[in-house]
C-alpha cells in the first residue's frame, strides 16, 4: 500500500532536488534568478549589454505561453524584457565617446598644442597644482599606480614589466634630467615614442601631480 | 707606394709593434700587448660604462638587437665625428638627409633615440666602454635558473607522488588482509563441521549463514536509510533553494584568454592602471583596448617568442593594427567581455565609496584577482553580506573631515569606535531608491 507512494514521494523529492541544485552558479551559466523582472536594467546600463531582442521575451504576460486568445496581438516587433542595447550606435553600444569638440562641466579648456610639440609645451604649460607636501605624496601614489611598473620606484627604468618591455627610459638618464614639469605632461598625454598615451586614464590634475614628483623624484636620485 | 710582402706581415708587424713599444715604452702600450684588453684608462672606461648603463641599455646591447642596434665595434664601423654628432643628437643627422641615418631610422620602425648633452670626455668614455666591450669573449650562455626551477617543481611533484603510492599500498594492503581473513574463516568452518564430537548449540553457529535479506528488512536498518535519505534530500533542497539568485561561482569563458595572474600577480600591474574609475566612481570600468596597447604595441608574444600570439592577435583585430607597420586603421569593433559581477538593477553600490573613502581592499569583495586565471564571483552579492559587513566594519574616519563632527557626536553616547551601521549603512534608502 503505502509502499508505492513512498516511492513516488522518494522520486519527486530527487527530482526537485536535482532540479533546485541546478540552480547554481557555474562556470558558464549564471544560474536561475526568481525576479527577472527586476533585476534587468530597463535603461542603458554602462557595462552591460543584451543584443538579443528575444532575451526575456518568456517573463512577458502577454507572451503566447501565457495566454492563448493573445497570439495575434502579441506584438514581436517590439523588443523583449531583458534587451538592452542602443539601435543607434554602432554594435548597438550603450557607452559613448564624449561628443568632440566639446568640454565636460568643471575641466580646463582644452590647450591646443599638437602632440609631439614637446618645446611648445615645455614653454607654455604652466603646473596649477602647488608644491605642497600633500601634492607630492599623492602624487607619489599615482606614480606608483601608473607609472612604477615600467619606470620602476626610483625611476631607473626597471619596473616589473621592463622584463618583457624594452626601451623603457631611465628618468634618471643624461637626456631627462632637463625636462620640466610641462614636457613630463605632454608625455604624461599624449605619449612619446615607445611609450602610450595615459591621459584616458588619469585627470588633468593627476597628470600635473604625477609630473611634480617625477620632478622631486630626480632630485632626490642625484 | 708601399708594399707590403703578405707572408712576412705578421713577422713585420710584429717587429714594428716591438720598436715601437721600445721606443715609447709607455706601460699602457706594454700592457696591451700582453693582455690585449684595453688601450684605455680603466677610470674613464669605469666612467663610459656608468653612463652607458643609466642611458643606452634600455635601448642597446653590444650584441643583440632590441630597440636600437647592436653597438658591436661601433667606432670601426662609422667614423668618430660622426658617431658624437649622432648621439648629442640623432634627429639632427637624420633631418640633415644623411642617407645612412635615414635608412637606419626606416629600419628601426622610425624610433627617435633621445638627445644626449654629453661632453666631449663623456662620449670618449662611452665610445671607449663600448670598444672595451666589443672586444672581450661572448660569455658563454648560462641557463641555470631555468634547471634550478625545473628540479623544485620536480621534489614537489615528488613528495605528493610519494603520498598518493603510500595510500595505494595502503589500500592493497588492507584488500589482502580481508581475503586472508575470508580465506581463515572457511577453512576453519570446513574444518568444524567435519569434526563429529560438537554439541547443538555450537553446530547452530558453525551452520549459521549470513541472511542478507532479513538484515536490510529490519526496522532499524529501514529507519536509518530512510534518516539518512530524507536528510539528504533536505539538505540538497534547502542548499538548491538558497542558491537561487545568487552567482557565486560564476566563471564566464570570455573572448580574450586574458590573464589577471600573469598581469596583476606575476607583473604586479596595479589594479588602478586597468580599472581607472574604481576610484572616481561607482563603475571600476573595464579598460579599452588603448590601455591594453600601452604594453602590447611592444609586447607581442609570450616569452618573447617570435610571431604574434593569436590572444594578442585578438586586441589588434579589435583596434585594426597593424603590428607589421604599427598603424592604425578605420575598421574598429568592440571587444566583449563578459560581465562577470553584476548586481540586480534594484540595488545600488559605488567603488569609490569603498575604496576611496572607506579603504576596503579589492580583495576583500573580490577574492585572490591576482591568482585567477579567469575571473569568477567570489563573494555571493547578497543584500545581507552587505549587511554584515556594514555592522561588522569600522568607518575609515582618518584625514577625512567630513566625520570629524559624526565621530564627535558619536564618541558621546558610544565607546565603541563608529561602525557604518552609526552612519546610514543599514538605511534602505541608501542602497534601494
Ligand atoms: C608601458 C610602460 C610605461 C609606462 C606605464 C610609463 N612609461 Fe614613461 N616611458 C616608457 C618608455 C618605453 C619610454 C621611452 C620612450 C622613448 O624614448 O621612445 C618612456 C619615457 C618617458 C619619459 C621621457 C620622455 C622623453 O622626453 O623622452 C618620461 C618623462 C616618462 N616616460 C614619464 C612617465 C610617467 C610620468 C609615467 C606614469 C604616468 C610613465 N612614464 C608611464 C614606458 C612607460
Ligand atoms: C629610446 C631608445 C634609445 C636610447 C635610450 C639610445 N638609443 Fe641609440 N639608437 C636607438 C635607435 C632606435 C637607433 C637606430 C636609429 C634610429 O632609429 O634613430 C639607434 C642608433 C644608435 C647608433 C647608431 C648605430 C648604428 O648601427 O649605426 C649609435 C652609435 C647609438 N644609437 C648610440 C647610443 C648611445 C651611446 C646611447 C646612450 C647614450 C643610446 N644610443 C641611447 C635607440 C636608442
Ligand atoms: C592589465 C589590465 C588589468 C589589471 C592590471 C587588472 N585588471 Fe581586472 N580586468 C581587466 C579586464 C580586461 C577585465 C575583463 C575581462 C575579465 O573579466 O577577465 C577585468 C575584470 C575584472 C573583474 C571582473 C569584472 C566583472 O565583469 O564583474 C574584477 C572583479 C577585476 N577585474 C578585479 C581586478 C583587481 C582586484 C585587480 C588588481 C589586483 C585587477 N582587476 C587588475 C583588466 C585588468
Ligand atoms: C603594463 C603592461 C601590460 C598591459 C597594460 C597589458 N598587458 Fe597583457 N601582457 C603583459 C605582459 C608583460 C605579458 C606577458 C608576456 C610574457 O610573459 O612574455 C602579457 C601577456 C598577455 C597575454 C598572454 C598572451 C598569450 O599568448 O597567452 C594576453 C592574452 C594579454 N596579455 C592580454 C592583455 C589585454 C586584453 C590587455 C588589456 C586589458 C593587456 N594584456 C594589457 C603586459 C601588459
Ligand atoms: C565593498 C566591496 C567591493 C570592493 C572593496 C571592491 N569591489 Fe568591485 N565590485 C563590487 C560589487 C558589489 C560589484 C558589482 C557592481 C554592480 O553590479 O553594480 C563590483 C564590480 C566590479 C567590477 C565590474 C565592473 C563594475 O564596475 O560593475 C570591477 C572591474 C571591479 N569591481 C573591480 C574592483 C577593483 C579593481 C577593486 C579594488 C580597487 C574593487 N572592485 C573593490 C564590490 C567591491
Ligand atoms: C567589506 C565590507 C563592505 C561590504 C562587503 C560592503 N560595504 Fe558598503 N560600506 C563599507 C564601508 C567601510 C563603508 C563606509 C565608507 C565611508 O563612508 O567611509 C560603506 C558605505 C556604504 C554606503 C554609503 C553609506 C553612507 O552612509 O553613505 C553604501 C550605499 C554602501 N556601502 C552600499 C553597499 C552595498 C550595496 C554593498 C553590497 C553589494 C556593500 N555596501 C558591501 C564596507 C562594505
Ligand atoms: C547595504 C545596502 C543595503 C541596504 C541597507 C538594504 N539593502 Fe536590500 N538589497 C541590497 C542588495 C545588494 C540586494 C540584492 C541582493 C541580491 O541580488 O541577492 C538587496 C535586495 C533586497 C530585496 C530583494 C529583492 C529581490 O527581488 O531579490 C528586498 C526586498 C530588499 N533588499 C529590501 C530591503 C529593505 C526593506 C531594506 C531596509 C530595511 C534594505 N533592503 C536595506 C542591499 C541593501
Amino acid at each position: 500500500m503505502t509502499i508505492y507512494r513512498m516511492k513516488y514521494n522518494s522520486i519527486l523529492a530527487i527530482a526537485v532536488a536535482i532540479i533546485l541544485s541546478s540552480c547554481t552558479a557555474g562556470p558558464d551559466d549564471t544560474g536561475v534568478e526568481f525576479a527577472p523582472n527586476m533585476y534587468h536594467s530597463v535603461p542603458y546600463e554602462p557595462l552591460s549589454q543584451i543584443t538579443n531582442e528575444d532575451a526575456g521575451r518568456w517573463v512577458n504576460s502577454l507572451d503566447p505561453v501565457f495566454s492563448f486568445d493573445s497570439i495575434r496581438r502579441v506584438d514581436r516587433s517590439q523588443p523583449a524584457e531583458f534587451y538592452n542595447s542602443n539601435p543607434n550606435n554602432a554594435f548597438g553600444m550603450t557607452m559613448r565617446e564624449p561628443v568632440p569638440g566639446t568640454v565636460k562641466r568643471g575641466q580646463y579648456l582644452p590647450v591646443r598644442i599638437a602632440p609631439d610639440d614637446f618645446e611648445a609645451a615645455a614653454r607654455l604649460l604652466v603646473n596649477p597644482t602647488d608644491s605642497t607636501e600633500a601634492v607630492i605624496k599623492n602624487g607619489k601614489l599615482l606614480y606608483e599606480r601608473f607609472c612604477l611598473l615600467c619606470h620602476g620606484a626610483e625611476g631607473n627604468g626597471d619596473g616589473p614589466v621592463s622584463t618583457k618591455y624594452f626601451g623603457i627610459a631611465n628618468l634618471n638618464g643624461v637626456a631627462y634630467q632637463a625636462l620640466n614639469e610641462g614636457h613630463i605632461y605632454q608625455v604624461i598625454t599624449y605619449g612619446k615614442g615607445l611609450m602610450g598615451a595615459h591621459g584616458s586614464q588619469l585627470d588633468v590634475e593627476e597628470r600635473w601631480e604625477i609630473a611634480r614628483y617625477v620632478k622631486a623624484l630626480q632630485k632626490q636620485q642625484q | 707606394m708601399l708594399k707590403i710582402d703578405l707572408s712576412n706581415l705578421k713577422t713585420t708587424g710584429l717587429l714594428y709593434s716591438f720598436v715601437f713599444a721600445f721606443f715609447i715604452s709607455s706601460p699602457a702600450l706594454a700592457q696591451e700587448d700582453t693582455t690585449a684588453v684595453s688601450q684605455f684608462d680603466p677610470e674613464v672606461v669605469a666612467a663610459g660604462e656608468k653612463l652607458f648603463k643609466a642611458n643606452c641599455t634600455q635601448c642597446h646591447a653590444i650584441r643583440t638587437r632590441l630597440i636600437g642596434p647592436p653597438l658591436e665595434n661601433i667606432q670601426d664601423r662609422l667614423e668618430r665625428d660622426y658617431l658624437i654628432r649622432w648621439i648629442r643628437n640623432s634627429q639632427q643627422v637624420i633631418e640633415s638627409g644623411d642617407d645612412y641615418a635615414v635608412s637606419l631610422y626606416e629600419e628601426y620602425n622610425r624610433t627617435a633615440m633621445p638627445a644626449y648633452p654629453f661632453t666631449d670626455e663623456e662620449v670618449e668614455g662611452l665610445l671607449a666602454y663600448i670598444e672595451v666591450e666589443s672586444n672581450k669573449a661572448p660569455e658563454a650562455e648560462v641557463a641555470t635558473t631555468g634547471e634550478e626551477g625545473v628540479a623544485d617543481a620536480g621534489t614537489s611533484q615528488l613528495t605528493s607522488g610519494y603520498v598518493t603510492t603510500i595510500l595505494v599500498v595502503l589500500v592493497i594492503i588492507l584488500v589482502l588482509i580481508l581475503i586472508v581473513l575470508g580465506l581463515i574463516v572457511s577453512v576453519l568452518t570446513r574444518y568444524l563441521k567435519e569434526k563429529k564430537d560438537l554439541d547443538e548449540s555450537e553446530l547452530e553457529v558453525v551452520r549459521q549463514r549470513i541472511d542478507l535479506g532479513r538484515f536490510f528488512r529490519s526496522d532499524a536498518v529501514v529507519g536509518i536509510v530512510i534518516f539518512i535519505f530524507t536528510a539528504v534530500v533536505l539538505k540538497t533542497l534547502i542548499d538548491g533553494a538558497f542558491t537561487i539568485g545568487i552567482q557565486q561561482g560564476y566563471q564566464p569563458t570570455q573572448p580574450i584568454a586574458y590573464s589577471h595572474a600573469l598581469h596583476a600577480g606575476e607583473y604586479q600591474i596595479d589594479c588602478n592602471y586597468c580599472h581607472t574609475g574604481v576610484r572616481k566612481a561607482k563603475s571600476a570600468n573595464i579598460p579599452s583596448a588603448n590601455i591594453c596597447m600601452n604594453c602590447h604595441s611592444g609586447i607581442k608574444n609570450l616569452a618573447g617568442k617570435d610571431g604574434i600570439s593569436p590572444e594578442i592577435q585578438k586586441i589588434y583585430d579589435a583596434i585594426d593594427y597593424n603590428p607589421e607597420t604599427g598603424e592604425y586603421g578605420t575598421n574598429t569593433k568592440p571587444i566583449e567581455w563578459v560581465r562577470v559581477h553584476n548586481l540586480p538593477d534594484l540595488s545600488y553600490f559605488n567603488h569609490a565609496q569603498h575604496v576611496e573613502v572607506g579603504g576596503v581592499e579589492c580583495q576583500t569583495c573580490h577574492g585572490p584577482v591576482e591568482e585567477m586565471e579567469v575571473v569568477y564571483q567570489y563573494a555571493d552579492l547578497t543584500m545581507g553580506w552587505c549587511i554584515n559587513c556594514h555592522r561588522d566594519t569600522d568607518v575609515n574616519t582618518k584625514g577625512n573631515d567630513y566625520y570629524n563632527k559624526l565621530v564627535e557626536l558619536h564618541a558621546r553616547n558610544s565607546k565603541e569606535p563608529m561602525k557604518v551601521k552609526d552612519v546610514g549603512g543599514l538605511e534602505c534608502s541608501k542602497c534601494h531608491y
